[in-house]
């Protein structure tokens, strides 16, 4: 193919600089704003530039002690990051090797429930919940979101287990492993770019959560989301500022992840739908 | 792989989903046609004042053998259902308040409390509608639009582009749909560049604009997806039936429309059905641009019936009207797999 002119590169570069800056703008704006005070962040007329200040994170992490938050977020993502993948991983072994229907339904109910809305959930967890006095647990929540993680962890996992060759584990077997030794020292050292891709979404999942988050446990363990979530009605300047920082601290662990992981996400985008 | 094995390899994944999927599922149904309600019995009191004594009847909780008000619950049939619908049924407050609520007070309580919403499913179905047929086209259209930019810009590029491309997506949606309201927000971004050109809106304070902007925020949310799984999917267009359709003199535009666009065709129908699902699903951005005002998805009613109204009862009639919804756009998905299915044996 002949190379495309260098003015037509120029003009795809402008298009695509041009999303770029639309895309991050709400983002890099919130960013510029978290670094002001009330007055030079929503002024007559905006103010592109104005003196910075820490004030807003200082106040929301040592102040509204949002470090809490941070901790509940920390013990709910490895909590829901760690068994999701335990339990995702037996379970997508499995039905990446065994051939009979059962398979197929189970994963047809799984599809059934990925596409179910989580709130459908909610009212049952709440009355179910509190009559077991188990509401409010920094556990009920993290099973819960391995629970409605389950489905789409599966189903992505088993896609990874397929690619590798069956005669792995049979080998292994012939050695004299049983399954479950095949599985653990053998499928699951070559499985790591699948675990570490369907970890990401899992992580995603469970860090960008705000529906259960803000439903199933009270102010003091609730993730940084459900937190800010405050700042939706807040009146108050100096709530309103802390939440833009909130959504700032919130977001900049995101943005590394994106940096270091970017193969990852695309390739876990991209799976489902280049297999159909 | 024998039965057996393959039984507990799946069997904590599969107990699960059992119990904080299905059950939970069943537990909702069961509790859509009940309610329960503290029990009341009429007392007459003598009520002393400077004017003299007088007889007043009242309504008073019962107290059970242990002094705490006793909960009856019955079966209300599908009351709650024609509540969600908006076709009367059980008036929140009248005769049977739920226990948490605060006696008749609380409609009147949580309308003041906040801007009145709309309660009715059929206007959150109606807008998941709006919402779908307003994003999908866009969504579908930039999304190619940039798949074929950042695939013709060169390879060096292309890194770079889909990190910022990607953050839109993967960011938290609570936090996306802030970053959004901040902007279009009195003395915000938006509207002071718009005031430039004698435009001026009060984005949160009206319906189409707060409907707009949740428009615009599911555009920004969803794009870099479709753009992703078509970028992808452009990798594996043939080049030997592009070149040669250029060899038989195709333009550009030709290739682009009578050879790439029907090789994409299976992804953009699998983004279009994907779409569809989660704006069944949308939740964040209409809870923090319009609070319940204006406007309202189905996730949202349930999530408001629940706590602000407190009524568990109500919410999970709305859920199964929720998950009614779902098996609609699922069923004829699940046929044609059980028939291809049947087939395969």
């Amino acid at each position: 193919m002949k190379r495309p002119k260098r003015a037509a590169v120029a003009l795809l570069h402008a298009a695509l600089l041009a999303w770029t800056l639309l895309a991050c703008l709400p983002i890099v704006w919130t960013a510029v704003i978290s670094l002001r005070q009330y007055v030079d962040a929503f002024s007559v007329p905006i103010r592109w530039l104005a003196p910075l200040t820490l004030e807003n994170y200082t106040r929301l992490w040592f102040e509204q002690g949002f470090h809490r938050n941070f901790t509940n977020t920390v013990i709910v993502t490895v909590g829901t990051v760690t068994i999701s993948l335990t339990v995702g991983c037996l379970a997508g072994y499995a039905l990446s090797r065994y051939r009979g229907s059962l398979g197929f339904w189970l994963l047809i109910g799984a599809l059934v429930f990925r596409s179910l809305p989580h709130s459908t959930l909610l009212p049952s967890f709440y009355v179910m919940f509190d009559a077991l006095g188990i509401r409010n647990e920094y556990l009920t929540l993290i099973v819960v979101l391995v629970a409605i993680n389950q489905p789409f962890t599966i189903w992505m996992l088993r896609a990874f287990f397929v690619n590798i060759p069956q005669e792995l584990d049979e080998a292994a077997m012939v050695d004299g492993c049983t399954r479950f030794q095949a599985f653990r020292r053998v499928i699951i050292p070559v499985m790591w770019p699948g675990v570490v891709t369907t970890g990401l979404f899992s992580f995603l999942l469970a860090y960008n959560d705000f529906l259960l988050s803000s439903s199933l446990v009270n102010a003091d363990k609730m993730t940084m989301p459900a937190a800010i979530a405050n700042a939706i009605a807040a009146e108050s300047e100096a709530f309103l500022m802390q939440g833009v920082a909130g959504a700032v601290s919130i977001t900049v662990p995101l943005v590394i992840l994106v940096l270091i992981f970017q193969k990852q996400i695309v390739s876990g985008l991209t799976q489902g739908a280049v297999k159909g | 792989m024998k039965l057996g094995s393959f039984l507990r390899f799946v069997a904590p994944s599969a107990a699960l989903m059992l119990l904080l999927m299905a059950l939970p599922l069943a537990v909702t149904f069961f509790l859509s046609v009940r309610n329960c309600a503290l029990k009341m019995e009429t007392v007459t009191v003598v009520q002393s004042s400077p004017f003299g004594q007088r007889e007043v009847t009242t309504q008073r909780a019962v107290l059970g053998p242990d002094g705490r008000p006793v909960t009856e619950c019955r079966f209300v049939g599908l009351g709650y259902f024609r509540t969600v619908l908006g076709l009367g049924g059980i008036e929140a407050g009248a005769g049977s308040p739920p226990p948490e609520a605060s006696g008749a007070g609380s409609a009147g309580g949580s309308a003041t409390a906040r801007p009145q919403r709309s309660t009715e499913f059929i206007g959150a179905l109606r807008f998941t509608m709006l919402y779908t047929l307003a994003t999908t086209p866009f969504i579908l259209l930039i999304g190619f639009a940039l798949a074929l930019a950042v695939h013709h810009v060169g390879r060096r590029w292309q890194g770079p582009y889909i990190s910022a491309a990607l953050l839109p997506f993967i960011i938290t949606p609570v936090v996306g749909a802030l970053a959004i309201k901040w902007l279009f927000r009195d003395n915000g971004l938006v509207p002071h560049v718009l005031s430039q050109f004698g435009i001026s809106v009060f984005w949160m304070a009206q319906a189409w604009s707060a409907q707009l902007l949740i428009i615009v925020y599911g555009i920004w949310h969803v794009v870099p997806f479709a753009f992703i799984v078509l970028y992808a999917g452009l990798q594996s267009v043939p080049q030997d039936s592009l070149e040669a359709a250029r060899i038989d003199g195709a333009s550009a535009w030709q290739r682009l429309v009578y050879v790439t666009v029907p090789h994409l065709a299976p992804l953009f129908v699998f983004i279009t059905m994907i779409h569809v699902m989660d704006a069944y699903r949308v939740f964040e951005p209409v809870v923090v641009l319009t609070q319940g005002a204006f406007t309202t998805s189905v996730q949202v009613l349930t999530y408001y019936t629940l706590l602000d109204e407190q009524n568990p009862y109500k919410a999970s009639a709305a859920a199964v009207l929720t998950t009614a919804g779902i098996a609609v756009l699922l069923l004829p998905l699940l046929v044609k797999t059980w028939k291809e299915h049947r087939r395969g044996d």
